[in-house]
C-alpha cells in the first residue's frame, strides 16, 4: 500500500534539531502530541501493512513565517529510506516560487508540489501568484497535492480551500494531475465534479472531520457518493491517505478495508493508482 | 524510609503487545538499596495497561486476542472525534477501553532486597495503540 497523505510532523530527530520546525508544528500547523522517533513513523507504517508514504511539507513562509517542514529535511528523509516519497512545498507568494520548485524537483529528488491554500493564504485561481506554480509543475511533470475543505489548524482558512476554484487549472492544465486533498471534505460534491469531469482530477481518501476513518469513509464514500460511483467512473483516481498524524494509519487502513469495494478498485485505490501517478513499478 | 524512583523507556512496534518487564523492575529493585519494603509498578499512559500472568506466548496472544473481542474495534463510542488539545484525531476508544480493564499498576513486596513474586508470575506492559514511546514507572519505597 502507499499512503498518499502524510505529514513528517512528529519525527524527534527534525524537530529535536530545529526550533523553527517546532514552533512551527506547534503554532502553525497546531499538533500538540509529542514528537517520537523516526523508527515509530516505519512502525506505524509496519503495523497498517503501508509498504510507502507520500511525505507533505508546507511552505508559509508569506502566511505564518515558517515551514512546517522544509524540502531539505523531506529530502533527506527520503533519500535515507526508499519507503519516503518526498513531495515539495513553496510558497506562491515568494517572486521565485517556480524556481524553487524546480530546485527541489531536479535538485533534491522531490516527486511533486504540495500546496495548502488555507494555511499558506492564497486563492488556488489567482492567476499572477499560482499559475506560474502550476505552469512549473506542468513543465516538470510532476503531480500536485493540494489540500481543500477542512484545515484543522486555527489558523487555516477555510474560504481559500474551495476544490471549485480548481475547475480552471484543470482545464488549462489538462496534464497536470492535480490530487484533491480530503475528497475535499465539506465540499465533496464540488470535488467529486471535478473528478468526474477531468480525468487529471484526483482524490484522496483523507477525510478526517468526525468519528473513525472507518465512520467518515463509509460515510462520505458508501452512502454520501455511491460506491458505485467509484467503481464505475472514478476507479483510476481516487488514493488513499490518512492525514498522518491527524489520523493513525493504523484505523485509516481498517477504514478502507471496511468499504465493500471490488478487489480491482481497492488495490487501485490502495496502490495501483499512486504507483501509476508517481511513476513507481513493481508490486507492493 | 528511602523512596527510590527509576523510569523505563519502551518503544513498542506493535498495535497490541505484551512486554515483560519483570527482569527490569527486578534490577530496579536490586539496586535501589532497599531490603524491606514495596515495589510498585505504574504505567504512565491511559492506552496501556500492566498486567501478571504467567510468562506463556500462548497466554500472551489469548490475552490480546480476548482483549479485542471484550472491546470491538468498530463500535458507536464517543470518543471518536477531533481533541483539539492534541491537534489529532481522537479515535482510540478501544484502546483506552482495554487499559481500563487491565488496570494500570501492580506492586510487589520486596524481602531481603529482592522482589517476591510468585513463581509463575511475569510483570507485562501492555501497548495498546502503538507503535509507540512508552514510559513506565518503578517505585521502591522500604528501608
Amino acid at each position: 500500500m502507499i499512503d498518499f497523505h502524510t505529514h513528517p510532523v512528529m519525527i524527534r530527530e527534525l524537530r529535536r534539531d530545529d526550533p523553527d520546525l517546532e514552533r512551527a508544528v506547534r503554532e502553525v500547523f497546531q499538533l500538540h502530541f509529542p514528537a517520537q522517533p523516526l523508527e515509530l513513523f516505519l512502525a506505524e507504517m509496519d503495523a497498517a501493512g503501508v509498504q510507502q508514504a507520500v511525505l507533505l511539507p508546507i511552505d508559509c513562509t508569506s502566511a505564518h513565517g515558517c515551514r512546517i517542514v522544509t524540502n531539505e529535511q523531506v529530502a533527506e528523509l527520503a533519500g535515507a529510506n526508499p519507503r519516503f516519497l518526498g513531495f515539495a512545498s513553496v510558497d506562491p507568494s515568494s517572486k521565485n516560487a517556480p524556481k524553487q520548485l524546480e530546485r527541489a524537483i531536479r535538485g533534491l529528488g522531490l516527486r511533486g508540489l504540495k500546496l495548502d491554500p488555507a494555511l499558506q493564504r492564497f486563492h488556488p485561481d489567482d492567476r499572477r501568484l499560482a499559475w506560474p506554480l502550476y505552469q512549473a509543475c506542468a513543465e516538470l511533470g510532476i503531480p500536485m497535492l493540494i489540500h481543500c475543505g477542512l484545515s484543522w489548524s486555527l489558523l487555516g482558512q477555510a474560504k481559500y480551500a474551495r476544490p471549485l476554484a480548481l475547475e480552471e487549472v484543470a482545464q488549462e492544465f489538462p496534464a497536470l494531475p492535480i490530487i484533491v486533498a480530503h475528497f475535499g471534505w465539506p465540499w465533496v460534491e464540488e470535488a467529486l465534479l471535478l473528478a468526474l469531469k477531468y480525468r487529471n482530477v484526483y482524490l484522496d481518501t483523507s477525510i478526517v472531520y468526525s468519528g473513525t476513518p472507518r465512520d467518515a469513509l463509509r460515510h462520505v464514500l458508501e452512502r454520501q457518493i455511491g460506491i458505485e460511483v467509484l467503481e464505475r467512473s472514478l476507479p483510476h483516481q481516487v488514493l488513499f491517505g490518512s492525514n498522518y498524524p491527524r489520523a493513525d494509519i493504523r484505523r485509516s487502513v481498517r477504514g478502507l478495508d471496511a468499504l465493500p469495494l471490488s478487489p480491482a478498485l481497492r488495490e487501485a485505490v490502495a496502490r495501483g493508482n499512486a504507483a501509476r501517478l508517481l511513476g513507481l513499478g513493481g508490486r507492493p | 524510609m528511602k523512596s527510590v524512583l527509576k523510569r523505563l523507556t519502551l518503544i513498542t512496534t506493535r498495535e497490541t503487545e505484551l512486554i515483560d518487564i519483570t527482569a527490569e523492575v527486578r534490577k530496579a529493585v536490586e539496586e535501589s538499596g532497599v531490603r524491606s519494603g514495596t515495589a510498585f509498578v505504574l504505567s504512565l499512559h491511559t492506552t496501556t495497561g500492566l498486567t501478571v500472568n504467567e510468562g506463556l506466548p500462548d497466554l500472551e496472544r489469548d490475552i490480546a486476542d480476548f482483549l479485542q473481542v471484550l472491546v470491538p474495534e468498530d463500535h458507536p463510542y464517543r470518543h471518536a472525534r477531533f481533541l483539539h488539545s492534541d491537534g489529532q484525531m481522537a479515535i482510540n476508544a478501544p484502546s483506552h477501553l482495554r487499559g481500563a480493564l487491565l488496570g494500570f499498576q501492580a506492586f510487589f513486596p520486596i524481602e531481603e532486597g529482592r522482589l517476591v513474586t510468585g513463581g509463575r508470575q511475569t510483570i507485562y506492559f501492555v501497548e495498546l495503540d502503538g507503535p509507540q514511546e512508552r514510559g513506565c514507572l518503578v517505585q521502591v519505597l522500604g528501608e
